[in-house]
């Protein structure tokens, strides 16, 4: 599902996060990336996404090579890959539905049909209730949640999540992470980012430790 | 396709929203743009109305020859004869005084006058066109045909209407240097007003490309946008326009009625209207494409 082959990401002024990385995620797997802070966990998951491009090596996502695709082709790509950012990356002039929304927006999807999958969407993390809400009046967690139905919208292949447990309680934490697991038991695959201990040992998934910029185990 | 097509209509109600979300805003923009395509469009009109005004005047050279009242038939023929074996003379036009006077009683107001005259007071005429020549070669032979025996008089006094008609033409010129300006700065004032607009809309802008907005995505509702607010202004000029000429001629005809002429300013054709929407529009869209390119470079040169 998806593949590194050897692959190196280089940011401008040299610094090198991640070092000809190998390593695979098979279809329906779900992987907790761990390691210290800069580690390179936050790369490799934005690489998988399609959100940056190597700077050598291939990365390959449901049999294309990333790096071959042009920026309009890469784009529709990200759009079959559901991705929750480590700072949510919600839209806060805009409700709750609104938010979710926009995935769908983008793909063109019919409104009546838009109406339905978000409510889906939003029912599945629990945020049902307050569509009309604005991400400001939300905690945390909600607003975390908020950014995993906007992942899920559009029904994703692929789940990717950067940190999705970083800000919040042990309660909190404990929900979302169950969360990833309902997704990836109904064939998700789930690709996800983590140095929460406490929550990655209640969750059974595969480990990739990742050590200045090299996979470690 | 169904999905391109829903990209569309959805692109379309985001411009549409944009603009009305901030109306006060808008309809400053949309009346700097309508002012600025007004001024040309009304330039336009005075110059097309002085084209068509001197179309109507007879700007070719040439010399009326006024014979003497007492002429007879014997002396027209010998008078034409002569006019004719000139080699200056291209073409000879030959009016008698009866034609003359049906002319004046058709042309003027006068016909109350000229049924209680006694006798004709017109005499007969030739107007002559000279061969193509200097200005000095029609006053020459103007010299010659006035003092042929029985002419009255030869006149040749249309350097005035040739002059006008030059001047027209200057101003068309003028006016398309006019358009030229003002076109620029709608084109300007649109790729300023859509720079703000995706300035403010930066977040949203980056979080869309995040989870799989195409540039054309982002770039659709900023050029319809654009497009919109160029064909509000484009509609709003022609009406400042229309009422600019109405109120222009009230004071014309009232002007020229005393000179017994028709003249006014000429508003242009639907055609020539819907040309002008055209090209406002197509000023506001490639304004809007510039300035969300660049705009969208910028970021794309930013870090997230």
């Amino acid at each position: 599902m998806i593949q590194f082959s050897a692959v190196t990401k280089r940011y401008p002024g040299g610094y090198e996060a991640l070092r000809a990385v190998t390593t695979q995620v098979d279809k329906g797997e779900m992987v907790a990336v761990t390691g210290h802070s800069g580690a390179g966990k936050s790369t490799l998951l934005k690489l998988a996404a399609g959100l940056e491009r190597a700077s050598s090596g291939n990365v390959i996502v449901s049999g294309q090579n990333l790096g071959a695709l042009g920026e309009t082709a890469l784009a529709v790509l990200r759009r079959s890959i559901g991705f929750v950012f480590q700072d949510h990356k919600l839209l806060f002039d805009r409700n709750a539905f609104d938010n979710v929304a926009l995935p769908l927006n983008i793909a063109g999807a019919p409104r009546g049909d838009t109406g339905r999958r978000v409510r889906a969407a939003l029912d599945k993390v629990g945020l049902l209730a307050r569509e009309k809400a604005m991400p400001v009046s939300l905690s945390g967690g909600e607003q975390q949640r908020l950014c995993i139905a906007r992942a899920i919208v559009n029904r994703p292949a692929i789940l990717v999540a950067d940190e999705p447990t970083g800000n919040l309680d042990a309660g909190y934490a404990s929900q979302i992470m169950d969360l990833f697991v309902q997704f990836n038991q109904v064939g998700t695959t789930v690709l996800l980012s983590s140095h929460d201990e406490a929550s990655l040992e209640k969750v059974r998934c595969r480990r990739l430790e990742l050590s200045a910029g090299h996979v470690v185990a | 396709m169904i999905a391109l097509f829903r990209q569309h209509a959805q692109a379309l109600r985001s411009a549409f929203a944009k603009l009305f979300a901030q109306p006060l805003v808008s309809a400053v923009s949309i009346s700097v743009m309508a002012i600025a395509l007004a001024l040309p469009l009304l330039f336009t009109v005075l110059v097309k109305s002085a084209f068509t005004a001197t179309a109507r005047l007879d700007t070719e050279p040439h010399v009326n020859v006024f014979l003497a009242l007492d002429a007879g038939p014997e002396d027209v023929k010998r008078i034409e004869a002569a006019i004719r074996g000139n080699a200056a003379v291209a073409s000879v036009r030959f009016i008698s005084r009866e034609e003359a006077l049906k002319e004046l009683r058709a042309n003027s107001h006068l016909a109350g006058v000229i049924d209680s005259l006694e006798k004709n007071p017109l005499p007969h005429a030739f107007t002559v066109r000279p061969g193509p020549g200097s200005m000095e070669a029609t006053e020459a032979l103007r010299a010659a045909l006035a003092a042929l025996p029985k002419v009255d008089s030869a006149t040749g006094d249309q350097e005035w209407a040739r002059k006008l008609a030059r001047a027209a033409g200057v101003a068309d010129r003028v006016a398309m240097a006019v358009a030229l300006i003002l076109g620029l700065a709608v084109l300007f004032i649109t790729a300023n007003t859509i720079r703000l607009q995706v300035l403010t809309q930066r977040e949203e802008i980056e979080v869309a490309q995040l989870i799989g907005a195409t540039v054309a995505f982002v770039r659709r509702p900023f050029l319809y946008f654009g497009l919109a607010q160029a064909i509000f202004a484009a509609v709003l000029a022609i009406a400042l326009c229309a009422g600019a000429v109405a109120w222009i001629n009230g004071e014309v005809r009232a002007l020229t009625s005393s000179y017994t002429s028709d003249l006014q300013l000429i508003f242009p054709t639907t055609s020539f209207l819907l040309g002008f929407v055209g090209l406002a529009a197509l000023l506001g869209l490639c304004g809007a494409a510039a300035s969300v390119r660049l705009q969208l470079r910028r970021f794309a040169g930013r870090p997230r």
